[in-house]
């Protein structure tokens, strides 16, 4: 994790250079895109250029490859579950019923399977650009394409301070524990019971808050005393112009959205399924 | 503060959302597995609090902001129907700080706000949830039936949270401003 507590990765790609509200509006329409359908061939289609895009920004891959674990165990447990728990669900989507696999309480069917590998595709489609997102966008740069995309900005600085404040956070709560360890309250598994250590674990929330509330006193007073809140609008120091590219992307982003409702409503409305 | 206006976006209120939405992003990275995806997250007693302190709308975007931040950090995508439902669980527990006679920084309460605490603490765990229950059907296509069971795991998970965290943070809060606010002016 950077200094700024996220993930961002240094690095001069197309995406790199995009202004950070485009990248949002990407970001956005491809969410949108993917909750609309549950259709696998628009997943493989996404997933493939989803792919393309994200070798295209050359994060190294070493930093990905955990939330690509991450992804995949996830997807591991939520289809586990939705087979253990709704067995025969995709015939309730296609109206047909071939059983596979008899697990005793019901039987496993081919439709579900088929349903579990779209769903699966479909959580998998919206990892790509999540990730291009969140390595390629400078935190500071957050709160001014908040701002240009239409968030009033102190909303958008309140995003920013959240950011700003998270390692400080971090290490406020790196010393409370470590000072409350010295004083002999357990936190870890054998140091305690665990009614204890849940009593321990409890007695970090109050000089954590009390701490946040004084920091909330004394940064507001400062960012008072520079005038914070003024005007209406406000100028942001890491903001750039949008360039040729930035329109080009944003544009593109409004008409793929549209076209994919459109898709939606007119082409493939339901669960596609082949067989 | 001593106005209790919840549309006021003065600075105190933009630091409160920053800060608040820090705390609970990062505190958000702790949490047990309890069901299917869904964990208890000691961090919602952090709502509650923020809640009651500042009120409903900075709840609710302490609670939104702050999951968006987690789940942005954790990397693997945004799960927008759970961070919507976080906003509500703070927007909820605002709303005992719009009840006359209550006030943190003052240490005035009664018993009947202690109990809204937690009604209003249940009640956003349910309207949260539920609607991220229903989110994740309608957007995700998940099955319901296999939904409602984390919905179950993550309202049960929260309410205890509510209750048993929340709630006596909150009261030890009272308690101790209460204690620096009874001096009297003497004329």
């Amino acid at each position: 994790m950077s200094k700024m507590g996220t993930l961002y990765a240094p690095g001069d790609s197309v995406f790199h250079r995009m202004d950070g509200s485009i990248k949002m509006l990407l970001f956005a329409a491809w969410t949108i895109t993917t909750f609309l359908f549950l259709d696998l061939r628009v997943f493989i289609v996404m997933l493939l250029i989803g792919t393309i895009l994200l070798l295209s920004a050359k994060i190294p891959f070493r930093q990905i490859r955990i939330l690509l674990w991450v992804m995949i165990v996830f997807n591991v447990f939520n289809t586990a579950f939705i087979i253990l728990i709704t067995p025969t669900y995709g015939s309730e989507l296609t109206g047909t019923n071939t059983p596979v696999l008899n697990i005793g309480y019901n039987t496993i069917n081919l439709e579900t399977l088929f349903y579990v590998l779209t769903l699966t595709a479909k959580y998998l489609t919206l990892l790509p650009v999540s990730l291009l997102f969140i390595f390629t966008t400078h935190p500071s740069k957050f709160a001014s394409s908040l701002n240009r995309i239409g968030v009033p900005y102190k909303i958008a600085y309140a995003v920013n301070i959240a950011f700003r404040y998270i390692p400080d956070i971090q290490s406020e709560f790196r010393g409370i524990t470590n000072s409350m360890q010295m004083r002999g309250i357990g936190f870890r598994k054998g140091d305690a019971p665990f009614t204890q250590r849940v009593k321990n674990v409890t007695s970090i929330a109050i000089p954590m808050l009390y701490s946040s509330l004084q920091r909330i006193e004394v940064v507001s007073n400062a960012m008072e005393l520079r005038g914070f809140g003024k005007h209406k609008r406000r100028t942001w120091y890491a903001m750039e112009d949008l360039r040729a590219m930035d329109y080009t992307v944003g544009a593109l982003c409004i008409l793929v959205t549209a076209s994919a409702i459109w898709l939606k409503i007119g082409v493939l409305s339901g669960f596609w399924y082949p067989f | 503060m001593n106005q209790k206006s919840i549309f006021n976006f003065s600075t105190l209120v933009v630091v409160a959302i920053g800060i608040g939405a820090a705390l609970y992003g990062f505190l958000g990275f702790f949490g047990f597995t309890v069901g299917p995806a869904t964990w208890i997250k000691p961090a919602v007693a952090f709502l509650t609090i923020f809640g009651a302190l500042f009120g409903p709308v900075i709840g609710f975007l302490i609670g939104f902001i702050g999951h968006v931040i987690t789940d942005l950090m954790s990397g693997g995508g945004v799960w927008w129907g759970w961070a919507l439902g976080s906003g509500l669980i703070g927007l909820f527990s605002g709303f005992v700080y719009l009840s006359k006679g209550f006030n943190v920084k003052a240490g005035a309460y009664a018993k009947k706000h202690l109990y809204q605490i937690v009604a209003f603490g249940f009640l956003g765990c349910l309207v949260g949830m539920g609607e991220a229950t229903i989110f994740d059907v309608l957007f995700m296509g998940e099955p319901l039936d296999k939904m409602l069971v984390q919905f179950w795991g993550a309202f049960l998970s929260n309410i205890v949270v509510v209750a048993i965290l929340g709630l006596p943070i909150i009261l030890a809060i009272l308690r101790v401003n209460k204690k620096s606010t009874n001096l009297t002016i003497e004329k």
